[in-house]
């Protein structure tokens, strides 16, 4: 590292907050010289334009800059309207990712929060719970990465009638069948691969909802046992409803997060044998250097996530509501 | 609060701070790393491990004899953030491999990013480089004035050669394959595995995590260049040839024969499951699993450290049979690693003249596992100096195929190689598909 990039590190680490403080201080004094009405209106614009200003060059640039490459070719040179999109919705292996993506949000969201719901309300009757919760949750601190990496082993395949080096084909060896190729085979990958994915994000679906659970007051479970309700009952008529908002908050991120699936199949196949979900599509492009192509996707898959930021958001306001 | 800010020196603060970020603009608008410096020089490079070594053990008398040090950086990203840095116009290395899409090369060469290897030299220095080294990876053929393949634009070289590879190699143990080299592809597919106490006639392994397919298309790329002709093959890297034409076609059902349930050991799901480093494994086990595997020179050093097994004596290979076309006899399929000058310094230039001298390549030689780019150097290694020869009396050296093609249709050739090893009667479908990502990635839209 040569001495301008320690200079320039310095200067980004101290000097920017630095220079943050030096502007509330010269600021607040010009400030102080207007007067009051004057005051109030101008102090708040004043506090939130660094904020703002950090968002609107780090984020709302970014964001519109991209929309606009969607529009042109890939040496940015000229405007070809909707062509980017066109191959996006007309192109074979594009189709194939937005299918398996689909297939991503469907099972993975569905999977990850329906077990994690299953578990925070089983784990909640026993005794040994803070035991088994850390063992679901174990998985959730580990990067994609390496989870994909532990489940490459998982899946290995080695010929028939050789020894079986990868756990699952050692597991259904012991009932005398035939190894499978779990990333190869297509009926077989993208489930492989989304059960990676699910084995990842239990655990955090499971402890978000837990604390909701834990806060359901346990009058209300006693009054529906006195009503008569079954166990079975109170799980469906009463714990369930009552869970609902923090079921939809953890099952919109974890739409979002099935949209943003990357690491899993880019480490594991690389979307071979038609794996590929949206963004190892618009990695792809970008490696292959199709700015324009990479930015629609990026635009799509965008407008795919905005609504689900929504709901999210209006949740969280009405959660703060109710407190 | 504004009164407790206001008691600190306020004044003093707000004016450090300017000095500050007046630094700050300044510093961070004209980063040079250094200038054109005669006692610097920045290397990225994508190696590592023995490669890496064999790459330090280069420089270590250049460093020492000339006191250049020299600041490297193993960076397997490497391409891609050259490219970003020429589009963003910040700092690049000042030597690096160049790229080997030929579409980049020509857009980097005329937006002055690669520095021309004529000039790194002088006039005497780069017309003893082209006399040293092999002709295939300096020569454009026919005497054409532009090769990106190999990194020749409006005749002048931007891509220095210091290591090349053969590919297309059959290799075999020598206690258990005990007869002679097939003269012919069919002679070779005739061979009874049995005879020899193997399973199968051939090995493979076609996984490579994100790169996987890459082995494979080795495999196919030896048989189209010895099928249908190096114009064929050269044809068909840039994009004129489709895929679904008679010859290419032929040569994946060349391909298909090759990783036939009847012939691959374990079938198609060993040779996509199995990584390309353990795919010779099973030929130095009891009973053995097949006979051969088609592989690089590079592979030595595998068998030997997954089997310890030693070349020459354990294990040897003969070179790749006729597909019974005598006149493409001569082409061989190679692959080479290259740098390139990005900034035009004393000290860059001192370093690119000294990576292209016999004892400079000497050394990567001594270390092993790889051929030099110069044509006469020795090797300690019988496989080595055997494969030397090979390239010697190469007609044609050709590059790898899918390394040459845009990255996107690189990556749908690999693909498709594996999608029909998997399913051989999707072969239709996958040339065309092909043809529809070749009309689109070798446009610039």
């Amino acid at each position: 590292m040569g001495i301008d990039q320690v200079i320039t590190s310095v200067i980004a680490v101290v000097g920017v907050p630095l220079a943050l403080l030096g502007y509330i201080i010269v600021g607040e004094q010009v400030i102080e010289r207007l007067s009051d009405s004057v005051q109030s209106w101008i102090r708040p614009y004043f506090w939130a334009l660094p904020a703002v200003g950090f968002a609107t060059i780090f984020m709302v640039y970014p964001l519109l800059r991209t929309v606009v490459i969607s529009f042109r070719n890939s040496e940015d040179t000229d405007w070809i309207g909707l062509a980017n999109y066109k191959y996006f919705f007309t192109f074979p292996d594009t189709l194939t990712s937005l299918r398996n993506s689909l297939l991503w949000l469907v099972f993975y969201t569905f999977f990850a929060v329906f077990l994690g719901l299953i578990i925070a309300i089983l784990l909640d009757r026993v005794r040994y719970e803070s035991l088994a919760k850390i063992a679901i949750f174990l998985p959730v601190p580990i990067s994609a990465v390496a989870a994909s990496i532990i489940w490459k082993f998982m899946f290995d395949y080695q010929p028939p009638g050789t020894p079986q080096t990868g756990t699952l084909n050692a597991l259904i060896g012991l009932f005398g069948r035939d190894p499978v190729a779990w990333l190869v085979n297509s009926t077989t990958n993208n489930a492989a691969l989304i059960f990676v994915g699910i084995w990842t994000a239990v655990g955090f679906c499971m402890v978000i909802i837990s604390a909701s659970l834990k806060a359901i007051s346990s009058e209300v479970l006693e009054a529906a046992r006195i009503d008569g309700a079954n166990e079975f009952q109170i799980v469906r008529l009463v714990v369930t409803p009552l869970l609902w908002p923090t079921i939809t908050v953890v099952g919109t991120t974890m739409l979002i997060n099935s949209l943003k699936t990357f690491d899993i199949v880019y480490v594991m196949t690389n979307g071979a044998y038609d794996t590929d979900v949206i963004a190892t599509q618009m990695f792809s492009q970008l490696q292959h250097a199709h700015y324009g192509r990479a930015a629609a996707v990026g635009v799509v898959l965008f407008i795919a996530i905005v609504p689900l930021l929504i709901v999210n958001i209006r949740r969280f306001q009405q959660q703060e509501e109710q407190r | 609060m504004a009164e407790v800010l206001a008691r600190l020196s306020s004044r003093a603060i707000a004016g450090g701070l300017g000095v500050l970020l007046l630094l700050a603009c300044s510093s961070g608008g004209g980063t040079s790393g250094g200038g054109a410096s005669s006692t610097d020089v920045t290397v990225w490079t994508a190696w590592g491990g023995d490669e890496l070594k064999a790459f330090k053990d280069v420089l270590a008398p250049f460093q020492s004899s000339t006191g250049i040090k020299v600041h490297l950086t193993t960076n397997r990203d490497s391409t891609n953030q050259i490219a970003n840095g020429i589009a963003a116009g910040t700092d690049l290395p000042d030597i690096a491999p160049g790229p080997t899409d030929p579409i980049q090369v020509k857009s980097w060469v005329s937006k002055g990013a690669l520095k021309s290897i004529e000039t790194a030299l002088g006039s005497d220095a780069f017309k003893a480089y082209i006399d040293s080294t092999y002709p295939a990876l300096t020569a454009a053929p026919g005497g054409a004035s532009d090769d990106p393949y190999i990194g020749i634009v409006g005749g002048k070289h931007y891509e220095l050669m210091v290591k090349t590879q053969v590919k297309g190699l059959f290799w075999y143990n020598k206690k258990v394959f005990t007869g002679t080299a097939p003269k012919s592809f069919d002679e070779l597919l005739a061979l009874n595995p049995s005879q020899f106490g193997a399973q199968k006639i051939f090995c493979a392994g076609f996984e490579s995590g994100a790169a996987s397919g890459w082995p494979a298309s080795d495999q196919i790329d030896n048989i189209i260049m010895r099928q249908s002709g190096d114009q064929v093959y050269i044809n068909w890297i840039q994009g004129k040839q489709k895929f679904s034409s008679a010859e290419i076609k032929l040569g994946y059902q060349t391909f298909l024969k090759e990783v036939s349930a009847q012939n691959v050991y374990g079938g198609s799901n060993t040779a996509l499951s199995t990584n390309f480093g353990k795919a010779g494994d099973p030929m130095f086990n009891t009973p053995p699993g097949c006979l051969f595997l088609e592989q690089a020179t590079f592979i030595a050093n595998f068998f030997h450290q997954n089997k310890g097994v030693t070349a020459g004596t354990d294990f040897d290979f003969f070179a790749h049979p006729s597909m019974g076309k005598s006149q493409y006899d001569g082409n061989v399929n190679g692959f080479y690693d290259n740098f390139a000058m990005y900034n035009d310094t004393p000290a860059a230039r001192k370093l690119m003249q000294y990576m292209a001298t016999k004892d400079a390549q000497q050394i990567w030689a001594n270390d092993g596992g790889t051929l030099g780019a110069i044509k006469d150097l020795t090797y300690k290694d019988p496989i080595f100096q055997r494969a030397a020869d090979i390239a010697k009396g190469a007609k044609n050296l050709l590059v790898t195929a899918g390394d040459f093609m845009p990255s996107d249709m690189q990556k749908a050739f690999w693909q498709s190689l594996l999608n029909v090893t998997r399913d051989p009667g999707s072969l239709d479908k996958e040339l065309a598909h092909l043809d529809q990502v070749q009309a689109a990635a070798y446009t610039s839209s």
